[in-house]
């Protein structure tokens, strides 16, 4: 049996390279994942130890949970002197060239060169007071030079600081956006956000004073990355739910190609038993081909995945430089976990299409020819189980969307997907049929073919069937909860920018310059009085806007205000504000009064909204002091608020921004759409190996059909097309099929976690996203069908025709 | 000699070479071949295995391009064409019947019987569906068309690829061992209807055979032995 192990393994090289690329794939998978791992986290050790340079010790609190006293922080750096270095930060508005003034963190430099940890990108760290280093990326976002003034602070503790150099910081604990001397961060020590929380030191401390502890910088950075690398192990949780999801498909895949090619091998293993083989020793024989193939394929998958993890490193560290990745160790755990992932996924794989291989009899190599049996009929039993799990999943997905419970509806969903799984055979080639049809006589072949097989179709679509119906189901999910949270959101900040300029009116001109600045879709002038509203220090400007709904996104709602009510924005006045809605204050312009009752809203700034109505009352002649305005989709917000800020600032009005935050939220939402689709993808060419191997090998199954076809006047093009529609079919029937079930799925998402947690959430399909899945499976499929379509064309009618 | 050719030869060959493989595992499995297939004859091709036989069918049909001399089908010279030009002479020129029947088995028997024209994205039109049946009724299967090839008989599947190959009334129907898979009573039903088609239709057959008996049946016997008609 050795020789015919051996020699088999030789023939069918081919054929099973098919299988192992989809175990390579998987296996590589799982070892990238291990890789970055262990990047992330030697970068986070790396980085973290950086504020230490140099240092003989750290001095913290003495239990891990209490923060160190600033006041003692600040004490032993001045009593130290140049051998220390401090490490705190303070938040500050900060004004840069004609921008509007925003928060920025600032945090000082040490006083000796050797301990600084920040990296000088160009120019000098600060020397004396009035200097200020900034980081490159902060500059890059703002515009900032070396040379510019910057003003830190407001009111009396407000400097003006020379930038002088651009670092840039590894810690991401201690990172701060601009740098300053020591003893010009003291200057700000009375601002409430102001901490110094660690002190680096370098020789003897000395006497410690209560409450401080003293560590050493390896041990002090081992301990807080604890906490770090939870996040990154979390990370890892999420990839491996992912690789799960690739493993899974590849099992189907492998097994779907073992099934194939032991089927096609059905007459070897016959005649093998003629000659005497017994049933164990063809399945010995059978199995030890998958076990070679499994540890070549993981052994394979294991270095590529390797290879892969190593040269993505540098690539993620060039593209988020934010997060930069060490130098990462071989995670051998995650190798070894890889490796046998492969070879179980594979053994597991064979395990079934095996057991047919023994039931093979003797005989069945005397037979001529072997009919294909077009009828392999769909055991009741199976059908019985596929409704069984059918109704329980539908029943359970039920209950779970009365009772929002998360763990039914999983069950209920993955109980729906098996019962479909199991059903295939019987439904997949129906739906084949039905769009094959549509094809009309061109397609009538590709279509019989495609369900000759009708186990085997289902087998080759379900993987694909997996990965659609995942990836509509995350596309669809995050459509809904991205409308629910843009409702949400416009709701909040009807307004995207305020311009308001309570001492004198805007100008019509100033209206006009707003009006043509790029990325302005609509602006309107609103028009109010300053007035006294009892209860605030300041006087507002008290406005009314009944055309409102030109610019704001919850469509001016907000603007609709009742006479005797004015809406305050809750968010602009923070906590000062000591009304609450319902009281009834008195609002007073010039000598006229109203008494009004509170009403709350956020989003457009410090203005008192009142129905035209009530303005009339308090005042004849007002006049536009507020300047609304709607961006267009798609501007840039930076550049647009910039631009706005600067005709605000030269006009002495002030500008109030929803846009930025905005903007940061679609982009978080946006990538971790994308992260997960870009996941899923992986499965997905996973699944379309498995199209092009089952194609492949049908191929070769039919060389001498395709061989007379060819005889009776079927151009080499026209059998290539016909094996393409083929291929395209089957993606196109399991695409549409996952799509229906992943929209299904979404919806029982949405009733069961997504309206319960946002009321006004309602099911959104992203039908165009949707569409572009179907199109690039049936893509996808054309792609599968190349190879094996080419092989089999190449093939003379001659040559086909005297196969055996 | 020259001038008769035109009118009654539907197919010839000229000095026909085809080798396989270089140097020393070079084979030669034909020699020179000159011959004439005369237009409504039924001719047989016998020879035993390795005489190049099948070979000479290959190139004679066009399903193989020569490595020497020419092959002209229907005044066409088979080797000006490209594969597919080929093709689609093949298509329209020539018919086929396998030893091993060669039916789709994915298709019922009148499927298979129109799928030729299929092929030419020709629409099964009435007269064509006409013609199926007809073929149908003379090689007794009109009553087996809704089987799919599995259902059928040897000699009914061999009768229906029959069918198939008459339905787009080819110059030339080529037959390799059309009764290699068949008992002696269906041999003898499938060899009637091949003489039939040639009197009684007029259509021009050629027989690759190595069975003495079959060959009988025809009204030509061409004899090959190494590469070379004896």
């Amino acid at each position: 049996m050795r020789t015919v192990f051996l020699a088999s393994l030789r023939t069918h090289t081919r054929r099973y390279v098919a299988a192992a690329i989809a175990v390579i794939v998987s296996v590589a998978f799982v070892v990238v994942i291990g890789v970055i791992t262990s990047g992330a986290r030697a970068g986070f050790m790396e980085n973290a130890g950086a504020p230490f340079r140099n240092a003989d010790h750290v001095v913290d609190a003495v239990h891990v949970d209490d923060t160190l006293d600033t006041s003692v922080a600040i004490e032993i750096v001045e009593r130290l002197g140049k051998n220390a270095s401090g490490l705190g930060l303070v938040l500050l508005p900060t004004r840069t060239g004609d921008r509007p003034a925003s928060e920025m963190t600032v945090g000082p430099i040490a006083p000796a060169e050797e301990m600084r940890w920040q990296k000088l990108i160009s120019g000098r760290f600060p020397e004396r007071t009035g200097e200020a280093a900034v980081h490159v990326w902060d500059a890059q976002a703002r515009e900032i030079a070396i040379g510019d003034r910057i003003r830190l602070g407001e009111g009396a503790t407000a400097t003006d600081l020379e930038v002088v150099g651009l670092v840039e910081s590894p810690s991401p604990t201690a990172q701060a956006s601009v740098y300053v001397t020591w003893p010009q961060f003291l200057h700000w020590r009375d601002q409430p956000s102001f901490h110094v929380s660690r002190v680096a030191v370098r020789g003897k401390v000395g006497q410690l004073p209560e409450g401080a502890a003293l560590y050493s910088p390896e041990e002090y950075v081992r301990n807080g990355q604890a906490k770090l690398s939870n996040h990154a192990d979390m990370i890892a949780l999420i990839l491996l739910v992912f690789a799960a999801i690739a493993v899974f498909v590849s099992v189907l895949v492998v097994a779907n190609t073992f099934s194939v090619l032991f089927a096609q091998r059905l007459r070897d293993f016959a005649l093998l038993r003629c000659v005497g083989a017994t049933r164990r020793q063809v399945m010995d024989s059978v199995r030890r081909e998958a076990a070679a193939v499994g540890v070549l394929a993981s052994l394979t998958g294991t270095l590529v995945g390797v290879g892969l993890g190593y040269a993505l490193i540098p690539l993620i560290n060039t593209l988020a430089p934010t997060t930069p990745m060490g130098a990462a160790e071989l995670p051998t755990p995650w190798l070894v976990g890889g490796f046998t992932v492969g070879l179980v996924v594979t053994l597991l794989a064979s395990l079934l299409p095996t057991r047919r291989v023994v039931r093979v009899s003797p005989l069945a190599a005397l037979r001529p020819d072997t009919a294909v049996d077009g009828h392999t009929a769909t055991g009741r039993v199976r059908l019985a189980l596929a409704a069984l799990l059918l109704v329980t999943g539908l029943a359970l997905l039920g209950v779970a969307m009365v009772q929002d419970s998360t763990v039914l509806m999983l069950a209920g969903g993955g109980s729906v997907f098996a019962g479909v799984l199991l059903f295939g055979p019987a439904l997949v080639p129906r739906l084949v049929r039905i769009t094959g049809a549509l094809l009309g006589p061109a397609g009538r072949l590709a279509t019989k073919n495609a369900v000759r097989n009708p186990r085997r179709t289902a087998a080759t679509t379900a993987s694909l069937l997996v990965c659609v119906t995942l990836t509509t189901a995350v596309l669809t999910g995050s459509a809904t909860t991205r409308a629910a949270v843009d409702e949400e959101r416009d709701r909040d900040h009807p307004i995207d920018v305020a311009l308001t300029s309570p001492e004198t009116p805007v100008t019509t001109d100033l209206l006009d310059q707003v009006r043509r600045t790029p990325g302005v879709e609509q602006a309107i002038p609103v028009e109010g009085a300053m007035a006294q509203v009892a209860g605030l220090d300041e006087p507002i400007l008290v406005v009314t806007a009944p055309d409102a709904e030109r610019v704001a996104r919850d469509g001016g709602s907000f603007a609709r205000v009742e006479p005797g009510k004015i809406r305050l924005d809750y968010a602009a006045f923070d906590k000062n504000l000591s009304l609450r809605p319902g009281d009834r204050v008195t609002v007073r312009v010039g000598d006229r009064r109203a008494q009004l009752q509170v009403a709350a809203g956020t989003g457009w700034g410090q203005a008192g909204v009142v129905a035209p109505a009530t303005l009339a009352q308090l005042t004849d002649a007002p006049e536009p002091h507020v300047i609304w305005v709607r961006a267009s989709a798609g501007a840039d917000p930076l550049e647009l608020v910039g631009d706005l800020a600067g005709l605000a600032n030269a006009a002495g009005a002030e500008i109030h921004d929803n846009l930025q935050a905005r903007a940061t939220e679609d982009q978080l939402l946006r990538i971790l759409t994308w992260s997960v689709l870009g996941l899923l993808g992986i499965a997905v060419v996973i699944a379309l190996i498995g199209i092009a191997n089952t194609l492949g090998l049908s191929v070769l199954e039919r060389a001498r059909e395709h061989a007379m076809l060819r005889a009776l006047g079927l151009t080499r093009r026209q059998l290539r097309r016909m094996l393409a529609t083929e291929a395209m079919l089957l993606s196109v029937v399991a695409t549409l099929l996952g799509t229906v079930i992943g929209v299904g799925f979404a919806w029982a998402g949405y009733e069961t976690v997504v309206k319960p947690a946002l009321k006004d959430a309602s099911m959104q399909v992203p039908w165009p996203s949707l569409g572009v899945v179907v199109l690039v499976a049936a893509l996808a499929g054309l792609l599968a069908a190349v190879l094996p379509a080419r092989r089999a064309a190449r093939v003379t009618p001659a040559a086909g025709l005297s196969l055996d | 000699m020259r001038t008769t050719t035109q009118a009654t030869v539907a197919a010839s060959a000229r000095d026909l070479t085809k080798t396989y493989g270089q140097g020393d595992a070079q084979v030669h499995a034909l020699r020179g071949i000159d011959l004439d297939l005369h237009r409504g004859r039924f001719t047989a091709i016998m020879g035993p295995s390795g005489s190049g036989k099948s070979t000479l069918m290959h190139c004679l049909a066009g399903l193989d391009h020569a490595s020497g001399g020419t092959v002209t089908v229907a005044g066409t010279d088979l080797g000006s064409l490209d594969d597919d030009a080929l093709t689609i002479f093949r298509r329209e020129h020539i018919g086929f019947v396998f030893q091993s029947f060669n039916l789709l088995p994915m298709l019922t028997a009148g499927e298979n019987i129109v799928l030729p024209l299929e092929l030419g994205g020709r629409r099964t039109d009435d007269a064509a569906r006409e013609r199926a049946h007809m073929l149908a009724d003379i090689l007794g299967v009109a009553d087996r068309l809704g089987h799919r090839p599995a259902e059928l008989s040897g000699g009914q599947q061999q009768r229906v690829a029959i069918a198939r190959a008459l339905i787009t009334q080819p110059d030339l129907l080529f037959a390799d061992e059309p009764t290699g898979n068949l008992d002696s009573t269906t041999s003898a039903e499938v060899l009637n209807h091949l003489r039939r088609s040639a009197r009684e239709l007029g259509q021009t057959i050629v027989m690759v055979t190595h069975e003495r008996d079959a060959a009988t049946y025809a009204d030509d016997v061409v004899t090959m032995q190494d590469g070379r008609i004896a």
